[in-house]
């Protein structure tokens, strides 16, 4: 074998770059498409192109994307320096393998047989990996015999095919004198054969030790240093009757189990259906009780296992759901400073079921994220979770479509590890982890693409539609995911009828089942795929028991409860059934609907914030309609109790004014020191409710907690006056001022009663409400007048001043005390009280 | 496959349309691997579970029939992964066996070494099984044989005993062709056993050990009477109490050639030890410092055959006995295979797969036990009641809700409605008992009656002497009174399934007229009472029973 003699460095150089300037602008062209690398930055010269593609980042990245097959002859090049065309398929074995491919010179292809549809024959799959390689310039032709590119010996290493280095003076036919060897020196080189070349030196003494130093006597073995052997690689090429690889690496064709086509459309239906169902669920459980969002951005672990529960599947499942939903433009972060996950439901409520699924797997399609790792931890030890940022991966899209297409191109179903294996034949070099592989096929399944393991109907349109032209199509481009959503969420629903996604669901869908067999023992079974209508009546008014090709379902007093809660009533609901029963409704179902409706709503809950109790009827007759006392909104439960709106302390005194003499009471029913809690009630009632639980539980002097606050007539001069000043005084906005609800403010202590807010003489009067004060202040700034101002010192002792204010704005009064004759500052919220000047006490 | 009348549901359940043209066929079909969960008028719910598969795996059935099965009579494609999942299970059984080595005496034998490897490494196998013979075989002790079957199951390879039995004392019974009068008046009969019983006797002894299925008043005392006959070597019968121990005796006499003298009743009260003896299980699980001070009876003849009736109510402790009684031949009789203690898999494990079932309704439209009319009376408070309902401690309520006198108006219409039929009023309180029996002038049986007043008054309500008989729960089990056609029920055990089979059983007995037995049931509205009433109406309504509810003021009107 002459022409397998390798050339020297400099030489391969150079013709590799003669055979590329030989090459046509088209075969370039093809070259620089698969070695897109080569491109850019644009190469100067052919020369240089041809440098930057031999060498080893760039080798590299071509044989990355290079199949098995492809590696496999390029190996055989490598190893054996150069190797005429002709003779390739017999060097990585096809002949041994293949009897079909053995005799040289006939052409399979020139007599199609009756079986053209069977897998190519191994002598075409290896010319064709021999025309992919010299496409990539990974091999050229020089004359008739195949090189190697420069620097591909390096890429591949000692041993290229496991074969050892080439000893230079081997003698002839070293086949004759490997025939020649005894038995235990035929077995040694037997071991070495297949590679790897390198053997251990067996300890001295021992027969295989003779063997061994027999052996490298003759020159069949090398010794590599004190330890080892080589097998050179004339020896080993002979042991292997000339070839480099046993077997060619054929394209694995993994025989799919076959799945009928009915059960194929029902588990693909079944799938499709119920994620659909669970991504429902999800949106109207999160929109009840949305999640938090974790700080660094997913979904927290209790979260997801609520999910799951909820959804009835297991956390995986749940994970996916979610994530999918999220691609899908469903469900987003809020962005609230305490963040939660919250259902975008844009068009999801209207679309029926097909439309439904189409916007999920839509979303898949595009997506760059990889659910399967919730759960498991990154390098960091962080546990992943779902719906976190740094999920994405950009090669999610490239192996899904990979994963669909050998999906597609078995007949049947494969298992994970089918397609696993190739995959891993499609870039031995770049094999796609076996997570993701199996996380994608995972996924399929879930989305109905695929059904006990074969590619369904939907799977094949959704796999097709990146090739097929515009519309409706899989956004061909998703910078971001959240243009990916987007995409999903804008499109118009009309669009669904011509949707290629929705038609093939739709295909495969049972029919709809509009009817529901009613049973005596409060069971419900609807045999088929219930439309929508009867699911919603289902939804509501019973509990699914189970579901699948049908769906059985049980009503209980606490389901049809749900139903009456819903505003349905007894009758609504026993027709609703009856029609879409062919039966009529079973006694018992009618027993307990009629019933539970009879004890629906028998204890009533309402919202009162305040109570008047008499023990005789007649004193609390005509209040419940005196016009005077509307704004109270009292209500009569019972004959001797009334409901009302407004707060106890405004019911008190609104009702002492309309002589009715009332007590106020506490929790516990004794009667209240009305002086001291009185103070604090009204103070409640003109100030808006603070919405804490705490304030909610002080029932019988709580404020109100619902609708809006009734003033009262003085109350409401006041707060006209404070609105007036803070019109005039357009600077000082009434946010200026203290905070309505600032505990710190003025307002803070019991303030004087209304009636007699001016001439409140109390030596315990304490603080005044904040309003008042302001009011005083700013007509005082206003008119010019004299106040005495209380002002908290710095020892928290109260300091009287008169002084004359000059300017009340951001949170400061700025007044000329005329008795030092100076200008003071003074924040307001140490003002306790102003009175007017010829007020004084 | 477009219209099959079954739907298989990825939940294992099966959706089983009755009305259906092949419905017949498909429920033959399908009842070797499947359990009938619940039986209502439109559609019956089978399921599948690990112990069924294994049950039909035992009664030589395989997985690919099972599938084949499904498929031909499913109206929707089969769900894949269930398919899979059948497949799975069934193969676990008999993947080991318990035979006898020449050598070793008994063995486990594995077909499949890796399950033998699981099983052995597994802490709750060590100590049941000696030394490993070779790598697919270990020696099993013989007195383990129990122990070893129930740990099996549990760890999902349930092993097929081949061991065999031991042939046990000789004692020839043979079935009469005429029955033997036990009663003075009483006219000898001729009988032969139904065609399902004959069955179930054929399904059990070519199974070995096992259970047979049938519901109540199907006759299972007969089917215990054949597996003896085809026995024909000494019997121990365990029964749940005294009166059924002596119905047995009156049965066996009646129907075989078996005499009083060879039959032993080992009770509280008697301790006879015969050929045949009829234990019950209180006294089997009688402890004496802490010790089963009557368990040498279970050594003290060399019985061929043990007969456990009502299987599902077999306590704790005689589990743990019948491990030690592997090596003889078990039959299990009972009505249900659910147990409320969800101990089905080791009746499973120790007495046998069941061998035969039939359900209740085929042996109904047979015609061999009598058809019945559900009615659940609703009776409404009035307000003095229910305010001292609505303030009982919560312990008290379920007495106070299910013994209001208002009860008592409604039974006497009840009863008033059926003058002509034997009437049984069941009931849980003795006071409420004694009330309603002094209410309606009709005697009363209860847990202080002696057991000579008790059959004295059974034998009359059976001869019509009396109409109208007050029973407690001690009427639950294995009482006959095939006369009964009305049955009231005013009070019960918080709503227990079984004992609603039984006071059902009670009346199923099939009538000399054809007639259709009443089962009322009268409920206080609102309370915990109509809860219960609840759970027994859902039982009901699963057995296929019709079901109705009456407001009492309605019947009190009428």
């Amino acid at each position: 074998m002459a022409s397998s003699l390798p050339e020297a460095p400099a030489t391969a150089t150079r013709r590799f770059a003669e055979d590329l300037r030989q090459r046509s602008d088209t075969e370039l062209v093809a070259l620089l498409r698969v070695r897109a690398d080569l491109a850019v930055p644009s190469p100067a010269t052919l020369r240089s192109l041809a440098a930057r593609a031999s060498s080893h980042t760039s080798l590299e990245r071509a044989l990355a994307r290079v199949n098995a097959l492809v590696l496999q002859v390029v190996e055989a090049v490598v190893a054996l320096g150069g190797l005429p065309r002709a003779q390739m398929a017999r060097a990585v074995g096809a002949d041994a393998q293949d009897p079909a491919a053995a005799p040289e010179g006939t052409d399979a292809t020139d007599a199609p047989s009756p079986d053209t549809a069977t897998p190519r024959t191994a002598r075409q799959q290896i010319d064709d990996a021999v025309g992919v390689a010299v496409t990539a310039a990974l091999l050229w032709d020089d004359g008739d015999v195949l090189r190697p590119s420069p620097g591909l010996d390096e890429v591949f290493g000692r041993h290229p095919a496991g074969l050892g280095p080439a000893v230079a003076d081997l003698g002839h036919s070293p086949a004759a004198r490997i025939d020649a060897t005894p038995p235990e020196q035929r077995a040694v080189l037997d071991a070495l054969a297949w590679g790897p070349p390198a053997g251990r030196m067996p300890p001295a003494g021992t027969r295989q030790r003779e063997a061994v130093d027999a052996l490298v006597a003759q020159g069949l073995l090398a010794r590599a240093d004190a330890q080892h052997v080589l097998l050179p690689r004339e020896a080993g090429l002979a042991l292997r009757g000339g070839r480099t690889h046993r077997a060619p690496a054929l394209r694995p064709a993994p025989v799919g189990t076959d799945i009928p086509a009915a059960t194929l459309a029902a588990e693909s239906a079944a799938a499709a259906l119920e994620l659909v169902r669970r991504t429902t669920v999800l949106l109207s459980a999160w929109s009840d009780d949305p999640p938090r969002v974790l700080r660094s951005g997913g979904l927290g672990v209790r979260d997801l296992r609520r999910l799951a529960a909820r959804l009835e599947c297991d956390e995986p499942s749940a994970a996916f759901v979610a994530e999918l939903a999220g691609e899908a433009g469903l469900v987003r972060d809020d962005g609230e400073p305490e963040p939660s996950f919250v259902p975008v439901d844009a068009t999801w409520s209207e679309r029926d079921d097909a439309g439904r699924w189409a916007v999920l797997a839509r979303a898949w399609a595009a997506s760059h994220r990889t659910p399967w790792r919730v759960g498991t931890r990154d390098e960091s030890g962080a546990l992943w979770s779902a719906l976190a940022p740094g999920l994405e991966r950009g090669w999610v899209p490239r192996l899904r479509a990979a994963v669909l297409r050998v999906l597609d191109s078995a007949d049947g179903a494969l298992s994970p590890d089918d397609v696993q294996a190739v995959l891993t034949w499609e870039a031995p070099r770049n094999a796609p982890p076996s997570d993701a592989v199996r996380g994608l096929l995972l996924e399929a399944s879930w989305l109905g693409l695929t059904g006990a393991g074969a590619l369904a109907p939907p799977g094949r349109a959704l796999a097709g539609i990146p090739s097929a032209d515009g519309t409706g199509a899989v956004p061909a481009h998703h910078g971001t995911a959240g243009g990916g959503r987007s995409g999903t969420t804008e499109r118009s629903l009309p669009a669904e009828a011509a949707d290629p996604l929705v038609t093939a669901l739709r295909t495969v869908l049972p029919s709809e089942v509009d009817e529901m067999l009613l049973q005596g023992d409060l069971t419900g079974v609807v045999p088929g795929r219930p439309s929508r209508e009867l699911a919603s009546l289902i939804e509501i008014a019973a509990d699914t028991e189970s579901r699948g090709a049908a769906t059985t379902v049980r009503f209980s007093p606490a389901s049809v409860t749900r139903a009456l809660d819903r505003g349905r009533s007894a009758d609504d609901l026993l027709t609703a059934l009856g029609r879409h029963s062919p039966v009529p409704v079973p006694q018992p179902l009618e027993y307990l609907v009629r019933d539970t409706a009879r004890r629906h709503g028998a204890v009533r809950v309402g919202v009162a914030s305040s109570y008047l109790r008499a023990a005789d009827e007649v004193t609390l007759a005509g209040l419940e309609h005196d016009p005077a006392l509307a704004h109270l909104g009292l209500v009569r439960l019972a004959p001797t109790v009334l409901a009302a709106s407004a707060p106890p302390a405004l019911l008190h005194e609104t009702l002492r004014e309309r002589g009715v003499v009332s007590a106020l009471e506490g929790p516990d029913g004794r009667v209240l020191d009305v002086r001291h809690r009185r103070a604090a009630d009204l103070r409640g009632a003109r100030r808006p409710a603070p919405r804490s639980a705490r304030a909610l539980s002080r029932a019988g002097r709580g404020p109100d907690a619902s609708g809006p606050p009734v003033r009262s007539e003085p109350d409401l001069t006041a707060l006209v006056s404070a609105l007036r000043a803070a019109d005039d005084d357009a600077h000082t906005p009434a946010t200026a001022g203290p905070r309505p609800d600032d505990t710190t403010g003025p307002g803070a202590a019991p303030p004087p009663s209304d009636t007699d807010r001016h001439t409140d003489r109390d030596t315990d009067a304490g603080t005044q409400p904040h309003a008042d004060g302001l009011a005083l202040l700013r007509e005082a700034v206003r008119d010019g007048l004299l106040v005495r101002v209380d002002v908290v010192g710095a020892a928290g002792k109260l300091e009287r001043r008169t002084l004359r204010p000059l300017r009340l704005d951001g949170g400061r009064l700025r007044a000329l005390d005329p008795a030092r004759d100076a200008e003071i500052t003074v924040a307001v919220h140490r003002i306790a009280r102003v009175a007017a000047h010829d007020d004084a006490p | 496959m477009a219209d099959g009348p079954l739907i298989v549901q990825s939940d294992k359940s099966l959706l089983l349309e009755v009305d259906h043209p092949r419905a017949a066929d498909a429920r033959r079909a399908i009842a070797p691997f499947a359990e009938l969960e619940r039986a209502p008028e439109h559609i019956h719910t089978y399921r599948l579970t690990s112990l069924g598969l294994w049950n039909a795996r035992a009664a030589g059935h395989d997985a690919e029939q099972v599938v084949d099965t499904l498929i031909e009579y499913s109206r929707y494609p089969v769900p894949h992964a269930l398919l899979v999942d059948v497949a799975e299970i069934m193969s676990r059984y008999g993947r080991l066996r318990l035979q006898r080595h020449p050598a070793h005496g008994l063995v486990l034998i594995a077909g499949d070494k890796a399950v033998l490897t699981e099983v052995l490494r597994s802490k709750r196998t060590a100590g049941l099984v000696g030394e490993r013979v070779d790598e697919s075989t270990v020696v099993v002790h013989p007195s383990q044989r129990g122990h070893l079957k129930q740990v099996l199951v549990k760890l999902g390879w349930p092993a097929e005993d081949l061991a065999g039995y031991v042939d046990g004392e000789s004692h020839p019974i043979a079935l009469t062709p005429v029955t033997t009068p036990r009663a003075p008046g009483e006219e000898p009969r001729p009988w032969a056993p139904r065609p399902y019983q004959a069955q179930a006797v054929e399904g059990f002894w070519h199974g070995g050990s096992g259970v047979v299925v049938l519901p109540c008043g199907a006759g299972k005392t007969i089917v215990g009477a054949g597996a003896m006959a085809k026995s024909g070597t000494t019997t121990l019968i365990l029964v749940t109490n005294t009166v059924s121990a002596r119905q047995w005796r009156d049965e066996l006499v009646r129907r075989t050639t078996l005499t009083e003298d060879e039959i032993g009743e080992y009770s509280g009260a008697k301790k006879e030890i015969k050929p045949v003896t009829i234990a019950t299980y209180q006294v089997l699980t009688t402890k004496r410092k802490g010790v089963y001070t009557h368990l040498e009876l279970l050594d003290a003849r060399d019985w061929g055959l043990v007969l456990y009736d009502e299987v599902h109510l077999l306590p704790a402790p005689i589990f743990r006995m019948t491990a030690d009684l592997q090596a003889r031949r078990r039959l299990g009789l009972t009505a249900t295979l659910v147990r409320e203690d969800g101990k089905e898999d080791e009746v499973f494990s120790l007495i046998g797969p069941k061998r035969f079932d039939a359900p209740w309704k085929d042996i109904e439209s047979q015609g061999y036990i009598a058809p019945a009319d559900c009615v659940e009376v609703r009776l409404t408070l009035p307000e003095s009641e229910r305010m001292t309902y609505a303030t009982a401690e919560p312990e008290d309520k379920y007495r106070l809700a299910a013994s209001v006198p208002g009860k008592n108006h409604v039974v006497e219409a009840l009863v008033a409605r059926h003058p002509d039929d034997q009437v049984l009023v069941i009931g849980q309180y003795v006071d409420q008992l004694e009330e309603l029996a002094a209410h309606l002038d009709a005697p009363l049986i209860t847990g202080a009656t002696t057991v000579r007043e008790r059959q004295k008054l059974f034998a009359a309500f059976r001869s019509g002497e009396i109409t109208r008989l007050v029973v407690s729960k001690v009427a639950n089990f294995s009482v006959d009174l095939p006369e009964a056609s009305v049955a009231i029920q005013v009070s019960g055990a918080f709503g227990s399934r079984q004992e609603e089979a039984q006071r059902l059983g009670r009346i199923m007995r099939p009538k000399e007229d054809g007639r259709t037995a009443h089962f009322y049931a009268v409920v206080a509205r609102d309370t915990v009472d109509q809860d219960f009433a609840a759970h027994r109406q859902r039982f009901l309504a699963e057995q296929g029973y019709a079901y109705r509810i009456v407001d009492a003021e309605d019947l009190l009107a009428a």
